[in-house]
Protein backbone atom coordinates (compact mmCIF):
# COMPACT_ATOMS: atom_id res chain seq x y z
CA UNK A 1 0.00 0.00 0.00
CA UNK A 2 1.26 3.45 -0.90
CA UNK A 3 0.04 6.35 1.19
CA UNK A 4 -0.21 10.04 0.48
CA UNK A 5 2.24 10.66 3.29
CA UNK A 6 5.00 9.12 1.18
CA UNK A 7 4.46 11.81 -1.41
CA UNK A 8 4.46 14.39 1.36
CA UNK A 9 7.66 12.96 2.74
CA UNK A 10 9.40 13.28 -0.61
CA UNK A 11 8.22 16.86 -1.03
CA UNK A 12 9.12 17.77 2.55
CA UNK A 13 12.62 16.39 2.11
CA UNK A 14 13.13 18.57 -0.94
CA UNK A 15 11.55 21.60 0.71
CA UNK A 16 13.89 21.20 3.66
CA UNK A 17 16.77 21.48 1.23
CA UNK A 18 15.37 24.80 0.02
CA UNK A 19 13.25 23.66 -2.91
CA UNK A 20 10.38 26.14 -2.86
CA UNK A 21 8.69 24.32 -5.76
CA UNK A 22 8.24 21.25 -3.59
CA UNK A 23 6.79 23.35 -0.79
CA UNK A 24 4.52 25.05 -3.31
CA UNK A 25 3.00 21.66 -4.19
CA UNK A 26 2.36 21.04 -0.50
CA UNK A 27 0.67 24.43 -0.19
CA UNK A 28 -1.50 23.68 -3.22
CA UNK A 29 -2.37 20.33 -1.75
CA UNK A 30 -3.34 21.47 1.71
CA UNK A 31 -4.46 25.07 1.46
CA UNK A 32 -8.11 24.07 1.11
CA UNK A 33 -8.11 22.01 4.28
CA UNK A 34 -6.03 24.49 6.24
CA UNK A 35 -8.17 27.47 5.25
CA UNK A 36 -11.28 25.43 6.16
CA UNK A 37 -9.75 24.84 9.57
CA UNK A 38 -8.83 28.49 10.06
CA UNK A 39 -12.29 29.61 9.00
CA UNK A 40 -13.69 27.69 11.91
CA UNK A 41 -11.85 30.01 14.26
CA UNK A 42 -12.09 33.24 12.29
CA UNK A 43 -15.05 34.49 10.29
CA UNK A 44 -13.55 37.35 8.31
CA UNK A 45 -12.44 35.98 4.89
CA UNK A 46 -9.52 38.41 4.65
CA UNK A 47 -8.21 37.37 8.04
CA UNK A 48 -8.68 33.71 7.15
CA UNK A 49 -6.48 34.25 4.09
CA UNK A 50 -3.84 36.08 6.14
CA UNK A 51 -3.72 33.46 8.87
CA UNK A 52 -3.65 30.61 6.33
CA UNK A 53 -0.71 32.25 4.59
CA UNK A 54 1.00 32.85 7.92
CA UNK A 55 0.54 29.19 8.87
CA UNK A 56 2.27 27.97 5.72
CA UNK A 57 5.15 30.41 6.14
CA UNK A 58 5.58 29.35 9.75
CA UNK A 59 5.54 25.74 8.63
CA UNK A 60 8.25 26.38 6.05
CA UNK A 61 10.42 28.11 8.62
CA UNK A 62 9.92 25.22 11.03
CA UNK A 63 10.48 22.45 8.47
CA UNK A 64 13.86 21.57 9.94
CA UNK A 65 12.13 20.74 13.20
CA UNK A 66 9.65 18.41 11.49
CA UNK A 67 10.93 14.97 12.41
CA UNK A 68 8.33 12.96 10.56
CA UNK A 69 7.01 11.34 13.75
CA UNK A 70 3.53 12.32 12.62
CA UNK A 71 2.07 12.89 9.17
CA UNK A 72 3.01 16.19 7.62
CA UNK A 73 -0.63 17.27 7.52
CA UNK A 74 -1.10 16.60 11.24
CA UNK A 75 1.95 18.72 11.99
CA UNK A 76 0.75 21.44 9.64
CA UNK A 77 -2.70 21.33 11.18
CA UNK A 78 -1.30 22.08 14.63
CA UNK A 79 0.69 25.01 13.30
CA UNK A 80 -2.41 26.42 11.62
CA UNK A 81 -4.60 25.92 14.69
CA UNK A 82 -2.02 27.71 16.85
CA UNK A 83 -1.71 30.52 14.31
CA UNK A 84 -5.48 31.00 14.39
CA UNK A 85 -5.58 30.96 18.19
CA UNK A 86 -2.69 33.42 18.43
CA UNK A 87 -4.40 35.67 15.90
CA UNK A 88 -7.54 35.77 18.03
CA UNK A 89 -5.56 36.41 21.22
CA UNK A 90 -3.66 39.25 19.54
CA UNK A 91 -6.94 40.79 18.44
CA UNK A 92 -8.47 40.26 21.87
CA UNK A 93 -11.25 38.22 20.32
CA UNK A 94 -12.89 34.90 20.90
CA UNK A 95 -13.44 32.21 18.28
CA UNK A 96 -16.57 32.31 16.16
CA UNK A 97 -19.61 31.53 18.26
CA UNK A 98 -20.49 28.50 16.15
CA UNK A 99 -17.06 26.85 16.39
CA UNK A 100 -15.34 25.94 19.61
CA UNK A 101 -11.65 25.16 19.69
CA UNK A 102 -12.38 21.59 20.72
CA UNK A 103 -14.83 21.18 17.86
CA UNK A 104 -12.38 22.55 15.35
CA UNK A 105 -9.69 20.23 16.61
CA UNK A 106 -11.92 17.19 16.32
CA UNK A 107 -10.82 16.56 12.80
CA UNK A 108 -10.74 13.38 10.86
CA UNK A 109 -7.92 12.19 8.63
CA UNK A 110 -8.95 14.63 5.93
CA UNK A 111 -8.97 17.56 8.30
CA UNK A 112 -12.68 17.98 8.02
CA UNK A 113 -15.09 18.32 10.88
CA UNK A 114 -18.59 17.00 10.47
CA UNK A 115 -19.79 20.56 10.10
CA UNK A 116 -17.30 22.26 7.86
CA UNK A 117 -17.66 25.93 7.10
CA UNK A 118 -20.53 28.18 6.14
CA UNK A 119 -23.82 26.94 4.64
CA UNK A 120 -22.69 28.28 1.27
CA UNK A 121 -19.42 26.42 1.47
CA UNK A 122 -21.20 23.26 2.51
CA UNK A 123 -23.63 23.55 -0.41
CA UNK A 124 -20.77 24.21 -2.83
CA UNK A 125 -18.88 21.24 -1.43
CA UNK A 126 -21.91 18.97 -1.72
CA UNK A 127 -22.41 19.98 -5.32
CA UNK A 128 -18.78 19.25 -6.09
CA UNK A 129 -19.08 15.85 -4.48
CA UNK A 130 -22.05 15.11 -6.75
CA UNK A 131 -20.15 16.18 -9.85
CA UNK A 132 -17.15 14.05 -8.95
CA UNK A 133 -19.36 11.05 -8.24
CA UNK A 134 -21.13 11.48 -11.57
CA UNK A 135 -17.81 11.83 -13.39
CA UNK A 136 -16.56 8.68 -11.69
CA UNK A 137 -19.61 6.72 -12.75
CA UNK A 138 -19.23 7.92 -16.33
CA UNK A 139 -15.70 6.51 -16.61
CA UNK A 140 -15.05 3.41 -18.72
CA UNK A 141 -14.90 0.35 -16.49
CA UNK A 142 -11.15 -0.22 -16.87
CA UNK A 143 -10.36 3.36 -15.84
CA UNK A 144 -12.83 3.38 -12.95
CA UNK A 145 -11.46 0.10 -11.61
CA UNK A 146 -7.88 1.36 -11.64
CA UNK A 147 -8.76 4.66 -9.94
CA UNK A 148 -11.00 2.95 -7.38
CA UNK A 149 -8.28 0.52 -6.37
CA UNK A 150 -5.86 3.41 -6.00
CA UNK A 151 -8.04 6.01 -4.27
CA UNK A 152 -10.39 3.88 -2.23
CA UNK A 153 -8.30 0.79 -1.57
CA UNK A 154 -4.97 2.58 -1.43
CA UNK A 155 -3.22 -0.10 -3.48
CA UNK A 156 0.16 0.49 -5.06
CA UNK A 157 0.55 0.42 -8.82
CA UNK A 158 2.23 -2.99 -8.54
CA UNK A 159 -0.70 -4.40 -6.59
CA UNK A 160 -3.24 -2.88 -8.96
CA UNK A 161 -1.37 -4.37 -11.91
CA UNK A 162 -1.59 -7.76 -10.26
CA UNK A 163 -5.29 -7.40 -9.51
CA UNK A 164 -6.16 -6.19 -12.99
CA UNK A 165 -3.69 -8.46 -14.76
CA UNK A 166 -2.00 -5.75 -16.74
CA UNK A 167 1.43 -4.06 -16.79
CA UNK A 168 2.28 -1.38 -14.23
CA UNK A 169 2.68 1.15 -17.03
CA UNK A 170 -0.89 0.48 -18.09
CA UNK A 171 -2.10 1.04 -14.53
CA UNK A 172 -0.27 4.34 -14.37
CA UNK A 173 -1.76 5.40 -17.69
CA UNK A 174 -5.30 4.35 -16.76
CA UNK A 175 -5.20 6.21 -13.46
CA UNK A 176 -3.99 9.33 -15.20
CA UNK A 177 -6.65 9.07 -17.90
CA UNK A 178 -9.33 8.58 -15.26
CA UNK A 179 -8.17 11.67 -13.41
CA UNK A 180 -8.01 13.66 -16.60
CA UNK A 181 -11.56 12.63 -17.53
CA UNK A 182 -12.86 13.64 -14.10
CA UNK A 183 -10.94 16.89 -14.31
CA UNK A 184 -12.70 17.82 -17.52
CA UNK A 185 -16.03 17.66 -15.70
CA UNK A 186 -15.03 19.42 -12.48
CA UNK A 187 -12.58 21.97 -13.89
CA UNK A 188 -15.05 24.79 -14.32
CA UNK A 189 -16.64 24.21 -10.96
CA UNK A 190 -13.39 24.21 -9.01
CA UNK A 191 -11.82 26.97 -11.08
CA UNK A 192 -14.80 29.17 -10.34
CA UNK A 193 -14.17 28.98 -6.64
CA UNK A 194 -10.46 28.53 -6.17
CA UNK A 195 -9.04 31.47 -7.99
CA UNK A 196 -7.29 29.30 -10.57
CA UNK A 197 -7.96 30.05 -14.18
CA UNK B 1 0.59 11.94 -25.82
CA UNK B 2 1.59 15.59 -25.59
CA UNK B 3 4.30 16.97 -23.35
CA UNK B 4 1.58 18.50 -21.21
CA UNK B 5 -0.09 15.11 -20.82
CA UNK B 6 3.23 13.54 -19.86
CA UNK B 7 3.71 16.23 -17.23
CA UNK B 8 0.24 15.57 -15.86
CA UNK B 9 0.79 11.83 -15.84
CA UNK B 10 4.01 12.38 -13.89
CA UNK B 11 2.13 14.54 -11.39
CA UNK B 12 -0.52 11.85 -11.14
CA UNK B 13 2.17 9.31 -10.27
CA UNK B 14 3.65 11.76 -7.77
CA UNK B 15 0.25 12.05 -6.08
CA UNK B 16 0.28 8.31 -5.59
CA UNK B 17 3.83 8.16 -4.24
CA UNK B 18 4.87 6.27 -7.40
CA UNK B 19 7.27 8.90 -8.72
CA UNK B 20 10.99 8.21 -8.75
CA UNK B 21 13.52 10.87 -7.82
CA UNK B 22 14.40 11.79 -11.39
CA UNK B 23 10.77 12.06 -12.40
CA UNK B 24 10.02 14.09 -9.28
CA UNK B 25 12.70 16.55 -10.31
CA UNK B 26 11.23 16.79 -13.78
CA UNK B 27 7.78 17.37 -12.34
CA UNK B 28 9.06 20.18 -10.15
CA UNK B 29 10.76 21.72 -13.16
CA UNK B 30 7.62 21.52 -15.26
CA UNK B 31 5.30 22.84 -12.58
CA UNK B 32 7.52 25.74 -11.57
CA UNK B 33 6.34 28.23 -14.16
CA UNK B 34 3.16 26.59 -15.34
CA UNK B 35 0.08 27.81 -13.52
CA UNK B 36 -2.15 25.45 -15.49
CA UNK B 37 -0.19 22.45 -14.22
CA UNK B 38 -0.26 23.81 -10.68
CA UNK B 39 -4.02 24.23 -10.98
CA UNK B 40 -4.34 20.67 -12.28
CA UNK B 41 -2.40 19.37 -9.28
CA UNK B 42 -4.58 21.41 -6.92
CA UNK B 43 -7.83 20.20 -8.48
CA UNK B 44 -6.67 16.61 -8.37
CA UNK B 45 -6.00 16.93 -4.65
CA UNK B 46 -9.57 18.09 -4.15
CA UNK B 47 -10.97 15.29 -6.30
CA UNK B 48 -8.88 12.76 -4.40
CA UNK B 49 -10.16 14.14 -1.11
CA UNK B 50 -13.76 13.84 -2.32
CA UNK B 51 -13.29 10.30 -3.61
CA UNK B 52 -11.82 9.20 -0.31
CA UNK B 53 -14.06 11.08 2.10
CA UNK B 54 -17.16 12.05 0.12
CA UNK B 55 -16.61 15.54 1.43
CA UNK B 56 -14.92 18.67 0.18
CA UNK B 57 -13.00 21.28 2.15
CA UNK B 58 -13.08 23.78 -0.69
CA UNK B 59 -13.12 27.35 0.57
CA UNK B 60 -12.28 29.05 -2.71
CA UNK B 61 -9.09 30.39 -1.18
CA UNK B 62 -5.72 30.36 -2.92
CA UNK B 63 -2.77 31.58 -0.89
CA UNK B 64 -0.15 29.65 -2.85
CA UNK B 65 1.02 32.60 -4.93
CA UNK B 66 1.34 34.82 -1.85
CA UNK B 67 3.21 32.17 0.10
CA UNK B 68 5.51 31.53 -2.83
CA UNK B 69 6.33 35.18 -3.41
CA UNK B 70 6.82 35.83 0.30
CA UNK B 71 9.26 32.95 0.67
CA UNK B 72 11.06 33.80 -2.55
CA UNK B 73 11.45 37.47 -1.68
CA UNK B 74 12.85 37.04 1.81
CA UNK B 75 16.44 35.79 1.85
CA UNK B 76 16.17 34.49 5.40
CA UNK B 77 13.65 31.93 4.18
CA UNK B 78 16.05 30.59 1.59
CA UNK B 79 17.88 27.53 2.70
CA UNK B 80 21.59 28.14 2.49
CA UNK B 81 23.42 25.32 0.72
CA UNK B 82 26.49 26.24 2.76
CA UNK B 83 24.70 24.75 5.74
CA UNK B 84 24.83 21.37 4.05
CA UNK B 85 28.48 22.01 3.23
CA UNK B 86 29.15 22.78 6.88
CA UNK B 87 27.55 19.52 7.90
CA UNK B 88 29.52 17.64 5.25
CA UNK B 89 32.72 19.30 6.43
CA UNK B 90 31.94 18.30 10.00
CA UNK B 91 31.45 14.70 8.98
CA UNK B 92 34.66 14.70 6.97
CA UNK B 93 36.47 16.22 9.91
CA UNK B 94 35.16 13.48 12.17
CA UNK B 95 36.35 10.86 9.68
CA UNK B 96 39.81 12.44 9.53
CA UNK B 97 39.99 12.64 13.30
CA UNK B 98 38.84 9.04 13.52
CA UNK B 99 41.58 8.08 11.08
CA UNK B 100 44.11 9.89 13.23
CA UNK B 101 42.95 7.92 16.24
CA UNK B 102 43.58 4.70 14.36
CA UNK B 103 47.14 5.68 13.54
CA UNK B 104 49.72 3.64 15.38
CA UNK B 105 52.12 5.42 17.65
CA UNK B 106 55.74 5.83 16.60
CA UNK B 107 56.95 2.93 18.67
CA UNK B 108 54.18 0.66 17.46
CA UNK B 109 54.32 1.14 13.70
CA UNK B 110 52.54 -1.38 11.50
CA UNK B 111 54.46 -4.39 10.38
CA UNK B 112 54.57 -4.96 6.65
CA UNK B 113 52.69 -8.02 5.60
CA UNK B 114 54.71 -10.57 3.79
CA UNK B 115 53.40 -13.70 2.15
CA UNK B 116 55.12 -16.52 0.38
CA UNK B 117 52.85 -16.39 -2.67
CA UNK B 118 54.94 -13.74 -4.35
CA UNK B 119 54.39 -10.09 -5.23
CA UNK B 120 54.87 -6.95 -3.19
CA UNK B 121 52.60 -6.29 -0.24
CA UNK B 122 51.83 -2.66 0.50
CA UNK B 123 51.95 -1.78 4.18
CA UNK B 124 48.64 -0.29 5.32
CA UNK B 125 48.84 2.08 8.22
CA UNK B 126 46.52 1.12 11.01
CA UNK B 127 45.70 -2.25 9.46
CA UNK B 128 46.18 -5.32 11.56
CA UNK B 129 47.51 -8.53 10.06
CA UNK B 130 45.00 -11.30 9.68
CA UNK B 131 45.35 -14.91 8.71
CA UNK B 132 43.59 -16.16 5.64
CA UNK B 133 43.81 -19.12 3.34
CA UNK B 134 44.56 -19.32 -0.36
CA UNK B 135 43.14 -22.52 -1.75
CA UNK B 136 43.99 -25.12 0.83
CA UNK B 137 47.32 -23.50 1.68
CA UNK B 138 47.50 -21.13 4.62
CA UNK B 139 49.01 -17.72 3.90
CA UNK B 140 51.65 -16.92 6.46
CA UNK B 141 51.54 -13.50 8.05
CA UNK B 142 54.60 -11.63 9.04
CA UNK B 143 55.23 -11.26 12.71
CA UNK B 144 58.29 -9.08 12.36
CA UNK B 145 58.99 -6.94 15.42
CA UNK B 146 58.50 -3.15 15.03
CA UNK B 147 62.20 -2.40 15.05
CA UNK B 148 62.69 -4.65 12.03
CA UNK B 149 60.67 -2.48 9.68
CA UNK B 150 62.41 -0.25 7.18
CA UNK B 151 62.38 3.48 6.75
CA UNK B 152 59.75 3.19 3.98
CA UNK B 153 56.96 2.53 6.43
CA UNK B 154 58.04 5.40 8.65
CA UNK B 155 58.15 7.75 5.66
CA UNK B 156 54.69 6.60 4.60
CA UNK B 157 53.37 7.23 8.09
CA UNK B 158 54.93 10.69 8.18
CA UNK B 159 53.52 11.56 4.77
CA UNK B 160 50.07 10.40 5.81
CA UNK B 161 50.19 12.46 8.97
CA UNK B 162 51.28 15.53 7.02
CA UNK B 163 48.43 15.09 4.53
CA UNK B 164 45.92 14.51 7.31
CA UNK B 165 47.11 17.61 9.20
CA UNK B 166 46.84 19.79 6.10
CA UNK B 167 43.40 18.43 5.34
CA UNK B 168 42.30 18.94 8.94
CA UNK B 169 43.37 22.59 8.91
CA UNK B 170 41.76 23.23 5.53
CA UNK B 171 38.46 21.61 6.47
CA UNK B 172 38.47 23.29 9.87
CA UNK B 173 38.69 26.72 8.27
CA UNK B 174 36.05 25.80 5.71
CA UNK B 175 33.76 24.53 8.44
CA UNK B 176 34.21 27.71 10.48
CA UNK B 177 33.38 29.90 7.49
CA UNK B 178 30.29 27.89 6.57
CA UNK B 179 29.07 27.73 10.16
CA UNK B 180 29.60 31.47 10.59
CA UNK B 181 27.49 32.21 7.52
CA UNK B 182 24.60 30.26 8.98
CA UNK B 183 24.92 31.53 12.53
CA UNK B 184 22.31 34.01 13.89
CA UNK B 185 25.20 36.38 14.71
CA UNK B 186 27.26 35.91 11.57
CA UNK B 187 29.39 39.03 11.97
CA UNK B 188 31.00 37.96 15.21
CA UNK B 189 31.65 34.45 14.03
CA UNK B 190 32.85 35.51 10.64
CA UNK B 191 35.37 37.75 12.36
CA UNK B 192 36.47 34.87 14.51
CA UNK B 193 36.75 32.61 11.51
CA UNK B 194 38.88 35.15 9.72
CA UNK B 195 41.09 36.36 12.53
CA UNK B 196 41.73 33.35 14.70
CA UNK B 197 44.93 31.51 13.87
CA UNK B 198 44.49 27.97 12.63
CA UNK B 199 44.40 25.32 15.24
CA UNK B 200 47.79 23.79 15.72
CA UNK B 201 47.94 20.06 15.63
CA UNK B 202 50.53 18.29 17.66
CA UNK B 203 52.84 16.32 15.52
CA UNK B 204 52.73 12.83 16.87
CA UNK B 205 56.25 12.19 15.82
Amino acid sequence: MVTASETDQKLVQRARRGDLRAFDLLVLKYQGRISALVSRYISDPGEVEDVTQEAFIKAYRALERFRGDSAFYTWLYRIAANAAKNHLVAKGRRPRSDASIEDAEAFDEFGLSSDSGSPEAIAMGDELVSVVDAAMQALPEELRAALTLRELEGLSYDDIAEVLGCPVGTVRSRIFRAREAIDERVREQISGGSGFR
Amino acid sequence: MTTRDKDKEALSALMDGESQELELRRSLDSVENDDALRAWWSRQQQVSEILQSQRSSQTGLDVSARVRSTLASQPQFQRNPLRSMAIAASVTLAVVMGGQALLPTADLAPAPLVSDIGGAVVPVIGAQPIRASFDARPVPVSTQPPQAQGTGARQAAAAYERLARDRYLRLGAQHARAAALNHPAPFVHSMRAQTEPPLEVQDSK
